[in-house]
C-alpha cells in the first residue's frame, strides 16, 4: 500500500516537473507569454508612435503583454489608469513563489526599466518606474481594486494601499521612454 | 507493480503527457489555468 502511495506520488511529481520544463521551453522564444509562462520577444504588431495616448482606454482591458529588455522575456500582466497615466502591479512580491515567480520586477528595480508593451496588438515603448508616491498610489490602488478585486469598496483598497505599503505589491508606472 | 513496470509506465505518461502538452493547445491552456489556479490561491 504504501508503495502504490508513492508510486502515484512519485507520477504527479514527474508530470509537475515535466509540466514546468516543457512549457518553460515552449514559450521561451514564442512571440509573447502564455497564460502563466514567460515568453520571448514581442514581435508583431505596430509600434506606435506619436502623442502620449489617452490611457482610459485600458479601462476595458483585462491584461497587457510586457516585454522586458535585458534579459528578453515577457509575461502577461493587469494594468491600471490613472489621473492619466498607466501602471502595471507585481505582486507576491516577498513570498517564496514571488521571489520565483516574478524575477522581472526585481531586474526593472535593478536598473533593466526598458520594456515595451503590447495592448490591443501595438506595441508601445515605455520606461518603467517604481510609486513611492503615497498620494499617487491611492489612484492607483482604487483602480487595481475596481478592475481585479471585484469592486472599489474601502476595505478593498484599503487592504490594496496596505499590500503597496508593505511591499508584497510593486506598482510600476509606464512612463514614456523620454522621461 | 515491480520497479520496471513503473519505470515504463512513467516514461509513457511523460511521453504522452509532453506530446499533449506540445501539440493540444487546450490542453496546454487547461494544465497552465490549472497552476495560475494553485498560484493564486497558495501563493502568500
Amino acid at each position: 500500500m504504501l508503495k502504490t502511495s508513492l508510486q502515484i506520488v512519485g507520477i504527479m511529481v514527474l508530470l509537475l516537473a515535466v509540466t514546468l520544463v516543457t512549457l518553460t521551453l515552449k514559450n521561451q522564444n514564442a512571440d509573447g507569454p502564455s497564460v502563466l509562462f514567460p515568453g520571448g520577444e514581442l514581435v508583431s504588431g505596430q509600434l506606435y508612435q506619436g502623442a502620449e495616448p489617452d490611457w482610459a482606454f485600458t479601462d476595458d482591458i483585462f491584461t497587457i503583454e510586457l516585454q522586458t529588455i535585458d534579459p528578453i522575456s515577457s509575461r502577461r500582466i493587469f494594468i491600471m489608469e490613472s489621473d492619466g497615466k498607466v501602471y502595471v502591479p507585481s505582486g507576491y512580491m516577498r513570498s517564496f513563489l514571488g521571489k520565483l515567480w516574478k524575477d522581472w520586477a526585481f531586474d526593472v528595480e535593478d536598473g533593466s526599466s526598458l520594456v515595451v508593451a503590447r495592448i490591443d496588438g501595438v506595441r508601445y515603448e515605455r520606461n518603467l518606474l517604481r510609486l513611492n508616491d503615497p498620494a499617487v498610489a491611492d489612484g492607483v490602488a482604487a483602480k487595481l481594486a475596481k478592475k481585479y478585486a471585484g469592486g472599489a469598496t474601502p476595505e478593498a483598497v484599503a487592504q490594496i494601499k496596505q499590500s503597496i505599503t508593505d511591499g508584497d505589491t510593486w506598482i510600476f508606472e509606464m512612463a514614456p521612454r523620454s522621461k | 507493480m515491480n520497479n520496471t513496470t513503473y519505470a515504463k509506465l512513467c516514461g509513457g505518461i511523460a511521453l504522452v503527457w509532453t506530446l499533449g502538452l506540445l501539440f493540444i493547445p487546450p490542453f496546454a491552456k487547461t494544465v497552465e489555468q490549472l497552476m495560475l489556479l494553485f498560484l493564486s490561491t497558495n501563493a502568500r
